[in-house]
């Protein structure tokens, strides 16, 4: 018996707008309205300064952990911009310029690393809470795409996860169903070369993320993370066989976290300088203003402006986050269920959880004297 | 975690930089006194064991001073930076500090009074009532530090920089060392930071008691909230167990002797007196000899303390608990006396008007199990002591000597030693001298 290949793949890396501003016109040309390309980089602007100041906040003891989005920003933007009104975006922690785009008030964001449950609080929103548990996720999306198509509405999914997340167990589950059951969800994984301390050379031999896919029959692309203008046509290309042929694409976006993985992290301890340094020069945002400034669809004048503006703009949003009435203790309920398990609704009535020996079957046996009602 | 911050601006609390972190080091301030500073402006830098980080300043301001050198640990929760407000001084008080003041530990003999109420089992701080009359300036840190010491801080004389009051000050009034009189202005600038070593750090915090096991629920017939003096005590325990390495040395002595002459005594002087006094003035005589065992652990600077007199702790059987009184400079009292003392602090003890230095400060402790029962036992030290004394309940056995039988009184003892500090033959050799000194009991009571 001869031996014959049965399968032979290949990945694609799509690069529109590269670090050097070279713009490839035929994918390029038109895919985005000039307006809206000059939105998306203020926007791009006022979430950089959103991080900033976030980070600061918690330096300062006005916030609990944050995760720095800086140098991410374009991947979840493009991906957002590519999405319908209708879509999901299920997302983990890295992606809150797309998030904002999509009309998430930033200062939920806020509150969310300030311990407020309202922050959670999404109604209206076809988005869900972060996941800060890696991967669990890209379940949720799977999901909800399997919903869409079994409700037989035209949204899709879109989720978003780290290259780390690509080795828990959920990413293949997910995955896996997706395919197998041939559901409308787009992954995306925004590979920004390290699942906090550990570096992708370390998390995966194989030399793209993009390939896990193909072992679960999935369409794989890998794109430049930090290129607005390839985020939103591989997105689109991927929604559009989403919502159109009921598959799931796996998007490997290339990118880099300009910042520490959280507050809690030094990310100076294990990354080299040079790499940073190298990371530096790829920021969506030096590509974008120089190709909108090579238009005359930008100025300096203009860019003052919209530092001002976005430094005026977070300042009302810490305001707003901060100076919120503290929430009633039996808001920790609300925003998880739409009607509470009867577990809950004890624990609701009895601001007690089962954890510390509290069964909610047994709140009517006697307490002592003095217990704390 | 976010940390809160005074309403007035008056002062930065270092918050907890990562996760976890509870203290940092101080690498360089980017500010200096008499500078405005901008929100968001660097402040200082600073190492935790996770990073070295950019403190910024949360809001705008005027830098009235910079507590801490370049170099120093600061606790997270200290006083980093003190802003100018205008009028002087500032004043934290009205900083809400009772949001879930931290249960943390203490040794037993320094259950707080007004834990122990079962009426206030909520998990509140003891109101400190104020004097009108003058209050005292310090830290929010050291506030907290007094209000788990019950300690009135306005009745605390300061010698912290502008008299403010300092966690030592406090601790010292706690302790008794330190009069209450406002303390002269020192002339010599203090370091603040060593002025105060606030939060206690995890390390030093005692386990959490809730580790999630299965609990069976099954005809539960009433739950007690583990709170109050119970907490406390559970607390010091486990504490106490994870800290020391606790070694047991046990042993008997043959206090016949000492029996005949304590009976001789009690009609001498007409009131009857039991082994306890002798075996405790043993012990002292005997901490004389082995100053070793005489010694607390410091900790957090990491520090054996070795004590010139005996403190000596005396675990009380209350109603509410265990409670340990101590007498102070007992190495100086007589077996009469240590009685006298011991039956008043018990009874102090028991109908709760005991004063709250006469809870603290011990350097050695005797736990008088035996009265209640038992022969041996494996006491739990009184942390930061090295050492705790177990004494059983003294029984006429047949004992022999020099090939004879006779009948003699047995007592029991079982002493716990840290081993970190006291090494098992030191231990041995310890209680060895106090057998000895009971065996032999003219040094403890004179001929009659």
């Amino acid at each position: 018996m001869p031996v014959k290949p049965i399968f032979e793949a290949v990945i694609n890396h799509v690069s529109i707008l590269d670090e050097h501003g070279n713009f490839d016109a035929e994918l390029g040309e038109g895919l985005i309205p000039n307006e809206d390309v000059v939105a998306m980089y203020k926007h791009i602007l006022s979430c950089r300064h959103f991080d900033e100041i976030a980070f600061k906040l918690q330096r300062s003891g006005r916030m609990g952990t944050y995760p720095e989005n800086r140098g991410q920003e374009a991947a979840s933007l493009g991906a957002a911009y590519a999405l319908e009104p209708n879509d999901w975006m299920v997302t983990c922690y890295r992606e809150n310029a797309g998030l904002f785009w999509r009309g998430l008030p930033k200062e939920k964001i806020l509150l969310h690393w300030m311990g407020d449950e309202r922050g959670n609080n999404l109604d209206g929103l076809r988005m869900t809470p972060l996941a800060i548990a890696i991967g669990s996720q890209m379940l949720h999306a799977t999901g909800l795409a399997w919903a869409s198509k079994y409700k037989g509405d035209d949204s899709i999914a879109c989720t978003f996860f780290g290259d780390g997340a690509t080795s828990e167990g959920d990413f293949h589950e997910a995955a896996n169903f997706a395919a197998s059951l041939s559901l409308p969800v787009v992954f995306v994984c925004q590979n920004n070369g390290w699942a906090i301390s550990t570096p992708s050379s370390v998390e995966s031999a194989a030399p793209t993320f993009a390939q896990r896919g193909l072992a679960y029959g999935m369409e794989c692309i890998q794109v430049d993370g930090n290129d607005l203008f390839a985020m939103v046509k591989v997105t689109r290309d991927a929604a559009k066989r989403a919502r159109e042929q009921q598959k799931p694409t796996f998007i490997e976006a290339v990118t880099y976290r300009l910042g520490d993985h959280t507050t809690a992290d030094d990310a100076r301890r294990y990354r080299d300088q040079e790499e940073l340094d190298m990371w530096m020069k790829r920021d969506p945002i030096i590509r974008l203003r120089q190709w909108l400034e090579s238009r005359d669809l930008w100025s300096t004048e203009q860019e003052e402006q919209a530092r001002a503006d976005a430094e005026k703009e977070i300042a009302m949003v810490v305001k707003n986050a901060e100076e919120i009435d503290a929430p009633a203790a039996s808001e920790f309920f609300d925003n998880m269920f739409v009607e509470l398990t009867p577990e809950l609704k004890k624990q609701r009535q009895t601001m007690r959880t089962s954890s510390i020996g509290q069964d909610p079957s047994q709140v009517d046996v006697k307490q002592s004297e003095g217990a704390i009602k | 975690m976010a940390t809160k911050q005074p309403d007035d601006k008056s002062y930065f609390i270092l918050p907890d930089l990562g996760e976890g972190v509870h203290e940092a080091e101080l690498i360089k301030w980017r500010v200096a006194v008499g500078e405005t500073v901008q929100e968001h402006q660097t402040l200082a830098e600073m190492e935790t064991d996770k990073a070295l980080v950019e403190v910024p300043s949360p809001w705008t301001g005027v830098i009235q001073s910079l507590n801490g050198n370049e170099g120093d640990i600061i606790n997270v929760g200290a006083t980093l930076v003190n802003y100018d407000i205008g009028g002087g001084a500032t004043s934290p008080e009205d900083v809400s500090m009772d949001d879930a003041p931290p249960d943390t530990g203490c040794v037993v003999g320094a259950v707080d009074d007004s834990m122990t109420v079962p009426a206030s089992f909520a998990r509140t701080a003891p109101a400190i009532t104020e004097n009108d009359g003058q209050k005292s300036l310090a830290t929010p840190a050291v506030r907290k530090i007094a209000r788990e010491l019950n300690v009135d801080i306005n009745s605390v004389g300061g010698t912290g920089r502008g008299g403010r009051v300092t966690a030592s000050d406090v601790e010292a009034f706690a302790h008794g060392t330190k009069p209450a009189a406002p303390a002269p202005q020192p002339a010599v600038e203090a370091t603040p930071v060593q002025q105060a070593p606030i939060t206690k750090s995890p390390e030093q915090q005692p386990e959490a008691l809730a580790t999630r096991v299965s609990v069976p629920q099954e005809g539960v017939m009433e739950r007690i909230p583990f709170r109050g003096i119970r907490r406390k005590i559970a607390e010091a325990m486990t504490h106490s167990l994870h800290t020391a390495a606790h070694f047991q040395v046990i042993d008997e002595a043959d206090v016949t002797k000492l029996n005949q002459r304590r009976q001789a005594l009690s009609d001498f002087v007409g009131r009857k007196f039991s082994l306890l006094p002798f075996v405790m003035s043993a012990v002292t005589k005997a901490l004389k000899k082995h100053p070793s065992l005489n010694s607390t652990v410091d900790d957090f600077v990491e520090e054996i303390l070795l004590h010139s007199h005996v403190n000596l702790g005396c675990a009380v059987d209350t109603e509410n608990g265990l409670m340990v009184p101590v007498i102070k400079n007992a190495d100086s009292l007589s077996p009469v006396q240590l009685a006298e003392e011991t039956a008043r602090l018990a009874s102090g003890c028991r109908d709760r008007s005991i004063a709250r230095e006469e809870l603290t400060g011990g350097t050695f402790t005797i736990s008088n199990v035996g009265s209640h029962g038992g022969m041996f036992s494996t006491p739990i030290i009184n942390y930061p002591e090295v050492g705790i004394l177990g004494v059983g309940r003294a029984k006429e056995r047949v004992l022999t000597k020099d090939g004879a039988f006779y009948a003699g009184l047995v007592l029991p003892l079982s002493m716990s030693c840290d081993h970190r500090v006291v090494d098992g033959a030191e231990g041995a050799r310890f209680l060895r001298t106090i057998c000895e000194l009971l065996e032999n009991p003219e040094e403890l009571i004179p001929t009659i």
